[in-house]
């Protein structure tokens, strides 16, 4: 496959230009918690009518990448995951940085968050055709498989005790159901408050639960006066911790371009699931939430392939595979164009501006990252009196200004101060996390599914996919006890 | 130091209301020129969305015919009625536009909501998407006479947006005025009942065309019916239900809005500016893009009728339905 031929379609000026700037602004904003590159490219997407339409679209595929990338940086250094994709990078970055590694932790979420990129890119841009039709193949019953698989990781997700994860677990679930039902339309725990209607959102509960629930800790222990030695802060990991984490970014980047190409679940869910599956496969699993380095590129190389993944769907069938390529494509039909099969057969030249409009937006902000990191980290350094107050700004501006709405303000407050306790006795957020983003799915996949099913629930086993996914949970779920049983076995004879 | 604090609120306060009260005098003296400041327009759907979308390409040439600053404001929640209670909350001068779609209208029709059907005038129509009945193409289903056949046996499995939505609303009436049975299947949005219709996971929909569009085109779908008066151009040899004798024309049509009480000399400049806008180039890719007709766009005293007959329709249907009293 010629695949590099074509590479002269974006070495332009123009076109190198606006990439460029689209994904530095990708960064920024991806960075910045409550502004997701979703929304800057819904605001952008007027003005792009006096691009090229190649450029416009690039420029926006660019500006996706960019964000993703971004939300790990504040979900590093400051606890407050910039975008839900990058609150998992957060469960070990954060503990990372407070242990004076700023560094090390972003330069592991730039080198990851690349090969993520990259590889999704490359399945992109040879299998999209094919691998989009899966897409075709999961239907509410396939959906409530795959999100019943992700909650069985509720009670192992963090090393915190696995009773108080299915606690956090069960919190999250119920925080889910607040809102209108989908096939009933009865609005539930909403309380008059129309705000609530639509559900909880959730960039205020992670803002909350992460930032504002660090800030009552730090402010606990205001006292105390840390050192950190510059030097090794701004440290970047070496070689050989690449090498250790070779495996587990591999395994994301297949997991969240696999889930990446699923229209109703994307980076959020990839990074929770790279997480999981690096802690379970990983020989220092007790470090795992304590700033252990595999926790940050895992679910950073995940995110950032279900960009990719997520493109998928959008440009071969024109089914929107995550909130941003839904404005992506709002972005197609401004500019008179289609995606779909049509996209693919008839205008290669668009789909290759595409594809190195993503690719270089990759290695912009590896460089970026890996230069920024440098200048980055010293937030770290940051004396606490000076840099909590001024992240709790960021947290009101945060959580105000995603729909300009101060119920959301409160919500975040509510979530600051719920997290404080919590994580004093002893619950992580990580599985009260897990629990909301997979809630809404679980349910409202289930309540369709039974409709479909004509209300006979054990027609979920008639289906392959199902059992598939049944058969991960029952191996998740049983796999260490069988394990022990055989191993004991052994031992007595 | 209390004392000195608050003397100093004291005379900030004072500040504050004598620039409110310039600012009431200002607007009623210039009045008459409108507009004497941006134009606001309400939305309440989520960045990117249709609406939101729609809005933003109406106002790229708005601002050069209004020769004025213009912006969106989102205010989500609540099926349409936040952002109805803030424009509720406005002068009644123009510069507060709200952009209205039929779930605006429903929600009225259900009670309950900010405005009533009386407190606004419509300015102009910016869309109008007819639903669409699709089916999937290897579907023993040919023709729309049997699905209605077919529902009769066992409710057919047809996918639609949430629950009070013009999809559902509509394929309730449809059920009822072909005398078939249908159970609603509700999703989240329109890509999701594709997929779901090309994964045979449900045996019909109610979808605006450009959502099946693709799929259409590549021959893993089949449409049935229009649910609309006319036959739309895109889909010429597909029928009407108002053909087949079925009276269900449902369509998402979106257009803004004024409350009532503008002065008229500020609705007929809007219009004009509005009008205007959608005649250009760049309003019209957009429409050809969304594979929408030219004649979408349309004057305020037509969407004004249009409204206000989708208003008691919808009003008709609800209270046939048990969903409103």
């Amino acid at each position: 496959m010629d695949i590099f031929s074509n590479i002269s379609l974006i070495l332009d000026a123009k076109t190198l230009a606006l990439i460029l700037g689209s994904t530095i602004t990708g960064v920024l904003i991806g960075a910045l918690p409550g502004l997701s590159s979703g929304m800057a490219i819904a605001l952008l997407l007027p003005f792009t009518i006096y691009l090229e339409p190649s450029q416009a679209i690039a420029a926006m595929a660019a500006l996706y990448c960019g964000g993703t990338f971004g939300g790990s940086i504040t979900a590093i250094l400051i606890n407050a995951p910039g975008a839900p994709p990058a609150a998992a990078t957060a469960f070990d970055g954060f503990p990372m940085a407070q242990k004076g590694q700023a560094g090390k932790a972003l330069g592991m979420a730039a080198v990851s968050s690349v090969v993520g990129g990259v590889i999704s890119l490359m399945v992109l841009i040879t299998f999209a055709p094919t691998l989009a039709r899966i897409a075709y193949k999961f239907g509410p019953p396939e959906y409530f498989a795959l999100a019943i698989f992700g909650l069985s990781m509720l009670a192992s997700i963090s090393s915190k005790s696995p009773v108080k994860n299915l606690i956090g677990g069960l919190i999250g679930l119920f925080v889910a159901t607040i809102g209108v039902h989908l096939t009933t339309g009865i609005s539930r725990f909403t309380f008059g408050v129309d705000e609530l209607f639509e559900g909880i959102s959730f960039v205020p509960v992670l803002i909350g639960l992460f930032a504002m629930s660090e800030i009552l800790v730090q402010a606990s222990k205001s006292e105390l006066l840390l050192e950190r030695i510059k030097f090794s802060a701004i440290k970047l990991p070496s070689i050989n911790e690449f090498k250790s984490c070779g495996k587990s970014i591999l395994r994301s980047s297949g997991i969240g371009t696999f889930i990446g190409i699923l229209p109703a679940e994307g980076g959020t869910v990839s990074a929770m699931i790279g997480y999981n599956e690096a802690r379970r496969w990983s020989k220092n699993k007790e470090n795992f939430g304590k700033g252990e380095i595999e926790g940050v590129a895992a679910p950073e190389s995940a995110n950032n392939a279900a960009t990719g993944g997520a493109m998928i769907p959008t440009l071969a069938l024109g089914i929107p595979g995550s909130a941003t390529t839904a404005v992506i494509l709002g972005g197609f039909q401004i500019h008179g164009l289609r995606a779909g099969p049509y996209l693919f057969e008839q205008q290669p030249d668009l789909l290759y501006t595409i594809f190195y409009g993503m690719l270089l937006a990759n290695f912009i902000f590896l460089i970026f990252g890996l230069m920024g990191a440098k200048i980055f980290s010293r937030i770290s350094l940051i004396p606490r009196g000076y840099l909590w107050p001024s992240v709790f700004v960021f947290c009101l501006v945060g959580s105000y200004g995603l729909s300009q709405s101060m119920v959301d303000v409160y919500i975040m407050l509510i979530s600051g101060v719920m997290g404080f306790f919590l994580r004093r006795y002893g619950f992580s957020p990580a599985p009260i996390i897990m629990g909301i983003v997979l809630g809404e799915l679980v349910e409202n996949s289930l309540a369709q599914s039974i409709i479909i099913f004509d209300q006979n629930i054990f027609m979920f086993f008639t289906r392959p996919i199902c059992l598939l996914f049944f058969g991960l949970t029952f191996l998740s779920l049983f796999y260490r006890p069988i394990k022990n049983l055989i191993y004991k076995g052994k031992k007595d004879e | 130091m209390i004392k000195k604090i608050q003397s100093i609120f004291l005379c900030f306060a004072i500040v504050v209301t004598s620039f409110v009260g310039m600012g009431q005098v200002a607007t009623v003296a210039v009045a008459a020129e409108f507009p004497s400041k941006p134009i606001e327009v309400v939305t309440h759907a989520g960045l990117g969305g249709g609406t939101d979308t729609t809005a933003r390409m109406l106002l790229i040439r708005t601002r050069k015919n209004l020769k004025n600053n213009a912006y969106i404001t989102p205010k989500k929640g609540d099926s349409g009625n936040k952002a109805m209670a803030y424009v509720k909350s406005k002068p009644k001068d123009g510069h507060t536009v709200l952009a209205i779609t039929p779930t605006h209208l429903f929600r009225m029709a259900r009670g309950e909501a900010a405005l009533t059907i009386d407190d606004f005038v419509g300015v102009a129509r910016t869309t109008v998407d007819p639903i669409v009945i699709f089916v999937n193409a290897k579907s023993p289903y040919k023709t729309i006479e049997d699905l209605i056949k077919a529902g009769n046996k066992k409710p057919i499995k047809y996918g639609g947006t949430n629950v009070g939505s013009v999809d559902h609303i509509s394929g309730l009436i449809f059920a009822r005025e072909a005398k078939t049975k249908i159970a609603f299947v509700p999703f989240e949005g329109g890509g999701a009942i594709m997929t779901s219709l090309v994964g045979n996971q449900i045996e019909a929909a109610g979808l605006n065309l450009d959502e099946g569009k693709d799929q259409l085109d590549a021959g893993e779908l089949r449409v049935l019916a229009v649910m609309a008066d006319q036959r739309m151009a895109a889909l010429p040899d597909t029928p009407t239900l108002k053909e087949k004798g079925i009276n269900a024309s449902f369509a998402t049509v979106r257009g803004v809005v004024v409350l009532k009480g503008t002065p008229q000399s500020a609705i007929d400049k809007l219009e004009k500016g509005f009008l205007k806008a959608m005649k250009h180039p760049v309003y019209q890719n957009y429409l050809q893009g969304a594979g929408l007709d030219s004649s979408s766009v349309a004057g305020s005293k037509a969407w004004d009728t249009e409204i206000k007959s989708i208003y008691k329709e919808a009003r008709a249907a609800l209270v046939s339905l048990g969903l409103a009293k």
